[in-house]
């Protein structure tokens, strides 16, 4: 063997050595999980579920909804009252920051003032909070401008951020608060939560250990380091996990490789309750403009075909059995035994009272080009159709061009696809955006409804001021979009993740535990890991 | 002046009009994708107001010569603005993520060279045997297939069934590497840290082959043909006939003027791949630039889709500045072909 050839066997061999001592490297304590990318840190900017994920562990808010049930408990703070215009919220006095600094009123305030200044992430939520004060170092008083029963939910989406780190921080902007720390904070935590941040690189991994000092505690078996990996591909997910090398897939997986991931043996972890799928008509263009055309369209759909599509396993299902507007659990919802089912000939007797004939359109279907799985239920729905003597075409189209399209009803498709959640877990935030006349226009609300007695129910359902008033109001708006059909209400959505067998994660597989909100049942604290 | 300076300036000085070129071209193509950057960067979620007040600050609802005008500016200043996708600067990001996918194609390029080239001699040398055949079936094979499918592949065989190289990744988590170059292979060493070396070049081995076999197979039917081509000339045959070992002909006089022509192919392929990076990144989980640009084109972050074209663009012009610079070193004709007349 000549000499350069020697040298670089030997260099081969000794990187061999080198790199195989390191392979196998332990988990223990440490949970991996992964989420879409990016991964956003700041809590006035967050929106999205991986967001979500990094907010409810390195922040807290005053509320946390009541675990498997209804309604909200305290958490930072000890205690509310309110009279629908106006709330005051007692806050503990053993709370601080990962800085060390004590949590109080100001801190609220400032977090508010924060999120509605930025006007970014879920700063609509608080479009109705006139002002916040601090009453007193612990006590914190929020005046809205009109009466708004959803308010209390809306707080879960409020992080408390620490405004004396923030202050320290400023980065460059305009005016007194120039850019409200959002340069720091979007590679730092200044929260109060269990967790706090170590590494943050937006798209590809957040670290995030236990906070040694936080209020509640973190119990022993939570994960003592958590990394959250972003954009991972599902191939990469399905090796990881059959490896051991990575705990928890994100819900985006498709559901042959759930299927076959709890096949070799991975748990499966469900979160419902906070949205549904809708295939939403546009009220505004022929036939869809006639009830009887579009209640045809609702009852011709295969809604039990549509829910064996989505099955993962024999017991595990990515959707559920619609039963109304509503998903189960909410407000207002139907029993979960009052499915909607297909109905053929009741479709055919809606089709003749329609004032247009089949031979007079050609329905145009769209799909999300980013949602694969909708290309199916287009063809569904085509064969659907196709059994009432309709044409129709489909059409697949880019998230981007589809949410810049349906902002006028003329180039709104006939049929839109969409998977639509309660950003806090109250369904008002579901419905109000959908259905009422002033939100039409949006990716959201592709119908163009109007009507009066929905906008009277919907206004109601968020000015009521006891729980009954609010289910009253909702059930009547549930009955009342059942008669008017402006939506083919799909199924239930339920959000399907494959899991290793070293992670317990109660919120999101004993009902009793479940939190009602996306992303809550990621909580880390409440999570047990194998060492 | 050196002839070679006087090559190198040329090439910079074209390299720049060539760039302010791209810019003026992706700034406007970024503007015709589909789509409201600002509603894409808010989110479903957001308002109407929101999406106004977004537009006003990005001047989105300004005439597209003003809003270049505003990019320039900023450029000036060393600014490519912020990515509504990760809301950092856009330079960030790129300091970021660039080294990830330059040590990538680094190691892919090394790969591609220090397999590619060899392959062609041998094959060359042993034209018409066996192991010609089979050096010509492998690299027919290495050129015939995407490199995202080479991926796939190789992670089956080699990271799932059996289990030798990592799956996903640039290094283990167990380890934790402060940045200095970004290069975890550079960092690790100057940290003396050879277990991490050894652990993120182990990390690098999948991905960068998987990347770097469509370009061995091109380097290695490149050299072949023009060393067989070569061997046919009347000083091979004199050499051959003077007794000449056979390594010595093979190496010393068929495959210099051979690797001319193999350069110009292996500068092109290596700066290509910083764009076929992309999937070879989504697969392994690599956090490179290729990723995050594909994913700031999808979501029409407008100033990220700029900024990283634009360095792209500039990597694969420096790239072809130095295959031009060695070409001229080989070949004495381009050389002095720079002097004044």
């Amino acid at each position: 063997m000549n000499k350069p050839l020697k040298l670089l066997s030997m260099a081969a061999l000794a990187s061999t050595m080198l790199a195989t001592a390191t392979l196998g490297v332990q988990a223990g304590g440490v949970l991996r999980l992964d989420e879409v990318a990016v991964g956003e840190l700041d809590p006035a900017i967050a929106s999205d579920y991986a967001d979500s994920i990094l907010m409810f562990n390195v922040y807290d808010t005053l509320v946390l909804p009541a675990q498997g049930g209804p309604g909200h408990v305290p958490h930072l703070a000890e205690s509310w009252e309110g009279d629908g215009t106006s709330f005051t919220f007692k806050l503990r006095n053993d709370v601080k920051f990962v800085s060390g600094n004590l949590m109080t009123a100001e801190d609220v305030v400032f977090s508010l003032e924060r999120m509605k200044a930025m006007g970014k992430g879920l700063s609509y939520l608080f479009a109705n909070v006139e002002k916040a004060e601090a009453v007193d170092d612990s006590t914190v008083k929020f005046t809205l401008t009109n009466a708004y029963a959803p308010f209390v939910a809306s707080l879960v989406r409020l992080p408390i951020v620490d405004k004396t780190t923030v202050m320290a921080n400023l980065g460059d902007g305009e005016g007194e608060m120039k850019d409200w720390g959002s340069a720091y904070l979007t590679a730092q935590s200044a929260g109060t939560g269990a967790y706090k941040i170590v590494s943050h690189n937006p798209q590809e991994e957040t670290v995030m250990e236990k906070n040694a000092d936080y209020f509640l505690g973190v119990p022993d078996p939570a994960p003592d380091t958590a990394r959250l990996r972003y954009g991972l591909e599902a191939a990469t997910v399905r090796t990881l996990i059959a490896q051991g090398e990575h705990d928890i897939a994100s819900q985006w997986l498709p559901p042959e490789v759930i299927k076959a991931l709890a096949a070799n043996g991975a748990q499966t972890l469900t979160e419902s309750g906070t949205g549904a799928f809708y295939v939403k008509m546009n009220t505004t263009k022929p036939p869809l403009d006639d009830v009887n055309c579009r209640m045809a369209f609702a009852k011709a759909f295969d809604y039990g075909a549509a829910v064996k599509m989505i099955a993962v396993t024999d017991e595990v299902s990515q959707g559920a059995a619609a039963t109304g507007a509503i998903p189960v659990g909410m407000f207002g919802a139907n029993s979960a035994d009052q499915v909607i089912e297909r109905d053929l000939e009741a479709a055919k007797q809606h089709l003749a009272e329609c004032k247009y004939s089949p031979e007079d359109f050609t329905l145009e279907i769209s799909w999300i080009a980013e949602v694969p799985l909708e290309e199916r239920f287009a063809l569904l729905m085509q064969a659907n159709y196709t059994e009432l003597g309709i044409k129709s075409e489909i059409r697949k189209m880019p998230w981007a061009l589809f949410a810049e399209q349906v902002s006028k009803p003329e180039n709104t498709p006939h049929m839109s696809q969409l998977f639509v959640n309660a950003v806090t877990g109250d369904p008002d935030t579901l419905l109000y955006g959908m259905y009422h006349s002033s939100a039409a226009g949006t990716w959201q609300s592709p119908e163009y409804l109007k009507d009066a007695e929905v906008d009277k129910l919907l206004d109601a359902g968020r000015t009521a001021a006891t729980p009954e008033g609010r289910q009253e109001a909702y059930a009547a708006l549930n009955a009342r979009l059942m008669e008017l059909a402006p939506t083919i209400y799909g199924y239930d959505r339920q959000s399907v993740f494959a899991a290793s067998d070293r992670v317990k994660v109660p919120a999101l597989s004993d009902p009793s535990k479940a939190f009602g909100l996306d992303g809550m049942g990621f909580t880390f604290r409440l999570m047990e890991v194998a060492e | 002046m050196n002839p070679l300076a006087r090559l190198l300036a040329k090439r910079l000085a074209t390299s720049l009009i060539v760039l302010i070129g791209v810019s003026m071209l992706i700034f406007a193509i970024a503007r015709i994708i589909p789509g409201d950057p600002a509603r894409i960067a808010l989110g479903p979620n957001a308002t109407q107001e929101q999406i106004a007040n977004l537009r006003a600050e990005l001047h989105l609802d300004d005439n597209i010569v003003v809003q270049y005008g505003y990019f320039i500016a900023d450029v000036a200043r060393g600014d490519l603005g912020i990515s509504l996708y990760t809301n950092r600067p856009v330079t960030a990001d790129i300091a970021l993520y660039l080294p990830a996918t330059l040590e990538l194609v680094l190691v892919a390029g090394i790969m591609m060279v220090g397999i590619g080239l060899p392959l062609g001699i041998w094959s060359a040398r042993w034209r018409g045997r066996a192991a010609d055949n089979l050096i010509r079936l492998v690299s027919l094979l290495g050129v015939s297939a995407p490199s995202f499918v080479w991926a796939v592949i190789l992670m089956l065989l080699f990271a799932f069934y059996l289990p030798l190289f990592p799956i996903a990744g640039r290094i283990s988590d167990s380890y934790a590497i402060a940045p200095v170059t970004g290069f975890l292979l550079a960092d690790t060493l100057i940290q003396g840290d050879l277990r991490a070396f050894g652990n993120a070049a182990w990390h690098v081995v999948l991905p960068a082959f998987a990347l770097a076999l469509s370009g061995i197979g091109q380097a290695a039917r490149l050299t072949r043909a023009n060393m067989v081509e070569t061997y046919d000339k009347p000083y091979i045959e004199m050499a051959q006939s003077y007794g000449f070992p056979a390594r010595r002909i093979a190496n010393r006089y068929a495959f210099r003027p051979s690797l001319i022509p193999s350069l110009t192919i292996i500068g092109l392929d290596f700066a290509a791949m910083l764009g076929n990076a992309f999937l070879v990144e989504a697969i392994f989980a690599w956090p490179g630039l290729s990723r995050y640009g594909v994913a700031v084109i999808l979501r029409k972050d407008l100033n990220a889709i700029v900024g990283t074209v634009l360095i792209i663009s500039a990597t694969f012009l420096l790239v072809n500045i130095i295959v031009d610079l060695l070409i001229a070193l080989l070949n004495p004709r381009i050389r002095y072909s720079q002097r004044p007349a």
